[in-house]
């Protein structure tokens, strides 16, 4: 299953500012892997995921999705297989219903009005708000709009999912919901974030970047406890590894996490 | 800040009603708009000392009403809001136009006859508007326009306007919630805030419509827009409007209350 | 001010949305040669901003009042000309429809009088050609002073016309100017303001989008006489057609008469007409009805004298109170049964 391997190659950009966002990364992505991006603001995640989607193209350096390469021309192609759900559901839920906005894709992609409507229902029914498709977005949730932007990727029914801070602005129960929801695909995944325990619970792999720049990569068992690692990188480690507030004691990486987490302070 | 609320409130309201399942909802969307589109026509098309025949024109908004279910007051209540200004043009007529004439033994003025004229057909028309959009919605009419061949750039644009207005009306209402909170004596926006509030919202809109515009490009847009396929007319909504529009061609051409009257009073006599 | 549906005659209404509707389809086919499909969602997102903007008061110094902006300015400054009337279109069209602000038989005449002037005459003509010297504070204060109020005043001389053309209200051209045009020189200065102020701040902040409008789409003064001269061949042919349609309750006619007559009902040639303007005059309901047109009244008088035919008797007026009164009352009525009957099917239902 070569093709949904996603290989990022010396990736260099630069804004027409001149600030220089992303400097040098390579990295490999395989099939079926979740990989987590870390990094304080201002690091450079949404860029390079930018990068990733052809939204923008580097200055330097490629990026290849199975065995093509990421250009202008590819862009259509790539864009099938690479879905992305933004940080600001708002900005992805452009269209007045539910319905017609899932179905923005596929319609894109001139496929039969009977094979949209399957799709879109599929979709739906995925991130359970089939009941929800007749709403205008505005009169939704912020838990139900991250659903409603998810199933406006999945109908494009896609590879690989790239996801910017999907659990940002969520209450504990819709984090959760959505946590459950990612963990559940068999896609590749993607997943930027400052929620370290969500990283640590859905993605085996993590890259933490700091300036533009790879500052570690590997398993996230290791990595996320690291803490002079993610001190230095403006992050820390996740409550969840961290020691007990109220006894003290220190849990060890390979204890599963236990309910209640989201109530440490 | 208050009307920021309503304006959404209101918004919401009729996306609301737009989506109930009535009859007249079920209706095909280009039917309710020609349907709407004559109403108007022969609304306004009356003069401006015209009122008995345009009374049988009240049964159009009352049988909508009735058979989508839609709640009276709210959208009465707007009709009401655009009232004073039609009421601040029309009370001029009084003013200009003296003469008079004789009803039943009560001198009336023509300025007050037009003035009742023009209030009754404000009433009307913009009651029929907000009933076309309580019973078909803005999808619904965006089909509608497509079917008309309204180009898709325009359709596609209105659309996002609508989608993005609630979005941005509370980024307002949350930067001016701000401004107050900070600016307690003061009625509007000062001067000095009046470029980099508005602004700042500008540049913050310029990104959001980068955003949208790479969300949609992610998912295949090339400048076209692509709808689903349309709902078929069936016999029953060309009934519909054909039907409306004989009503309104009967109003037009014959005066029905004069008409009942005459009948109503010979009987008496 | 919107004009509102009450207010205008469907010849009016019919030319004024022909006339929207031609620059409509002349700057949607400019844009798409442009082929800029990023400025779709831009458009969009715009309109919802100017919608959003028209919430804030902004409060005029020394006044204790405050002012909104309306918008048409300000688009074609960022947006460009073309897609600034198009987003003007869409903003109105909504605010006719959710908002009741104007109507949609007065769209129309609504996109054309806040669109059409300060994006085709205001813009390239003052605005633009201020600012081509280059940008400074003063200049895009200048700018946007000179063309909001310039706009606006064209925009409320146009709602003026509108109203009279129609005939619908009783306004005597003098001070129905007097009454708009100062109103709308203050509404001007404040648009100015505020437009001025936003459009420094974004020149400052991001040049980029000020000056890529500017500069990206060439509206020379070719494509506006080609504009000017579209509209006037659509206003005269739709002015004709709708005219030709409406001749017999031609409301426009009906205004010009008043004006080179002095009076509204003109003396009616003949005996016949003399009469039966006396008649109803004293009787009817309907003083004025039957008696438009008169100067093609050979071919219309059978049908004005069918059509006036209840106003004849002197008990009309009495049956039309009467039949008024049971025409409402059978609407209210129909209205109630049916709400009933949906009510015990619902109760019944449940
Ligand atoms: N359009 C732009 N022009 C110039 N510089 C930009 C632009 N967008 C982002 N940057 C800069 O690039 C750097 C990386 O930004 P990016 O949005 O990728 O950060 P991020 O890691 O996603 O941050 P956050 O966690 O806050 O979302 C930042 O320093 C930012 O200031
Ligand atoms: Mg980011």
């Amino acid at each position: 299953m070569s093709h949904h391997k996603l290989e990022v190659k010396d990736l260099h950009y630069i804004y027409p500012d001149g600030h220089k966002a992303v400097n040098d990364m390579s990295f490999c992505i395989y099939h079926g892997e979740s990989v987590g991006i870390i990094g304080a603001n201002g690091a450079g995640k949404s860029t390079l995921l930018m990068l990733l989607m052809g939204v923008l193209f580097p200055c330097q350096g490629e990026v290849i999705v199975g065995d093509v390469h990421v250009t202008k021309k590819t862009l259509p192609f790539i864009r099938q297989r690479l879905g992305m759900v933004f940080q600001d559901p708002d900005d992805q839920l452009f269209m007045t219903t539910v319905y017609d906005d899932v179905a923005f894709g596929p319609r894109n992609y001139k496929l039969e009005e009977k094979e949209v409507e399957n799709r879109v229902l599929q979709a739906l029914d995925i991130v359970g708000i089939l009941h929800l498709k007749d709403r205008a977005p505005f009169k939704l949730s912020g838990g139900e709009k991250r659903a409603a932007a998810i199933a406006s990727v999945l109908s494009m029914q896609p590879d690989i999912l790239v996801m910017d801070e999907p659990t940002a602005g969520l209450d504990p129960k819709s984090r959760r919901r959505v946590m459950g929801l990612l963990k559940s695909f068999e896609h590749t995944r993607i997943i930027t974030s400052h929620d370290l325990d969500m990283v640590f619970d859905l993605c085996e792999r993590t890259i933490v970047i700091k300036d533009g720049e790879i500052a570690a990569q590997g398993l996230t068992s290791e990595i996320l406890v690291n803490a002079e690692l993610m001190d230095s990188c403006g992050l820390e480690v996740p409550l969840a590894l961290q020691n007990c507030p109220v006894c003290g004691i220190r849990k060890t990486v390979k204890q599963p996490r236990k309910k209640g987490n989201d109530e440490t302070p | 800040m208050s009307n920021i609320i309503n304006s959404l409130y209101n918004i919401r309201l009729l996306d609301d009603l737009a989506r109930k399942e009535t009859a007249i909802h079920k209706i095909h969307p280009l039917m309710k708009l020609l349907t709407t589109v004559v109403y108007l026509t022969v609304v306004v098309s009356f003069g401006k000392y015209e009122i008995g025949s345009l009374l049988p024109l009240f049964f159009y908004p009352v049988m909508v009403f009735a058979l989508a279910e839609l709640p009276v007051k709210p959208i009465l209540l707007r009709v009401l809001f655009v009232a004073p200004l039609i009421i601040g043009i029309g009370i001029l007529n009084p003013l200009f136009d003296h003469q008079v004439f004789y009803l039943g033994g009560i001198t009336i003025s023509r300025g007050w006859v037009a003035f009742f004229s023009i209030f009754i057909k404000c009433g009307l028309t913009v009651t029929a508007a907000m009933l076309l959009i309580a019973t078909t919605g803005m999808d619904g009419l965006a089909a509608a326009l497509r079917m008309l061949k309204i180009p898709r750039l325009f359709v596609l644009q209105l659309l996002l306007t609508y989608r993005y207005i609630s979005v941005l009306m509370e980024e307002v209402a949350r930067i001016l919630r701000a401004y107050s909170l900070r600016a307690p004596e003061q009625k509007g926006v000062h001067r000095n805030a009046w470029g980099s509030l508005a602004g700042q919202l500008i540049l913050r809109t310029f990104d959001r419509a980068q955003r949208v515009y790479e969300a949609m490009c992610l998912r295949g847009f090339t400048g076209e827009y692509n709808t689903g396929g349309y709902e078929r007319i069936r016999v029953w909504d060309l009934a519909y409007l054909a039907g409306w529009v004989s009503f309104f061609a009967i109003t037009k051409i014959y005066n029905i209350p004069m008409f009942i009257g005459s009948l109503l009073t010979g009987v008496v006599k | 001010m919107h004009m509102a549906d009450a207010l205008i005659s469907p010849v009016v209404g019919g030319v004024m949305w022909a006339a929207t509707a031609g620059v409509a389809a002349y700057s949607i086919k400019k844009i798409q040669n442009d082929l800029d499909e990023k400025k779709i969602p831009l458009m969009g997102v715009m309109g919802a901003f100017i919608f959003a903007t028209q919430m804030i008061n902004f409060s005029i110094p020394g006044t204790g009042s405050s002012g909104h902006l309306g918008g048409g300015l300000i688009l074609s400054a960022l947006l460009g000309p073309y897609e600034g009337f198009l987003t003007m279109a869409s903003i109105l069209t909504i605010q006719a429809l959710f908002f009741a602000d104007g109507g949609l038989l007065a769209l129309g005449c609504n996109v054309f009088n806040l669109g059409f002037f300060s994006c085709f005459i205001a813009y390239p003509l003052i605005y633009k050609r201020i600012i081509q010297k280059g940008y400074s504070t003063q200049r895009i204060f200048g700018a946007a002073m000179l063309a909001a109020i310039i706009g606006l005043q064209l925009g409320a001389f146009g709602v003026v016309l509108e109203t009279l053309f129609s005939g619908k209200t009783e306004l005597p051209f003098g001070p129905f100017v007097a009454l708009m045009q100062p109103i709308h020189l203050a509404i001007g200065v404040v648009e100015g303001l505020v437009t001025s102020a936003i459009v420094a701040f974004v020149w400052k902040a991001r040049p980029e989008i000020i000056e890529k409008a500017s500069f990206g789409v060439a509206i020379g003064n070719i494509s506006i006489k080609k504009v000017v001269t579209g509209l006037a061949i659509i206003a005269i042919i739709t002015g004709g057609v709708f005219s030709w349609f409406a001749s017999v309750n031609s409301d426009g006619l009906e205004w010009s008469m008043f004006k080179t007559a002095g009076i509204e009902e003109l003396e009616a040639p003949d005996g016949i007409h003399q009469t039966m303007s006396a008649i109803q005059s004293e009787t009817a309901f309907l003083p004025d009805y039957g008696f438009k047109a008169p100067e093609n009244e050979q071919e219309q008088g059978a049908v004005e004298r069918e059509e006036s035919w209840p106003a004849v008797s002197a008990g009309t007026s009495v049956a039309g109170l009467v039949g008024g009164a049971m025409t409402l009352a059978m609407a209210a009525l129909a209205g109630m049964i049916i709400r009933l009957v949906k009510r015990r099917k619902k109760r019944l239902a449940a």
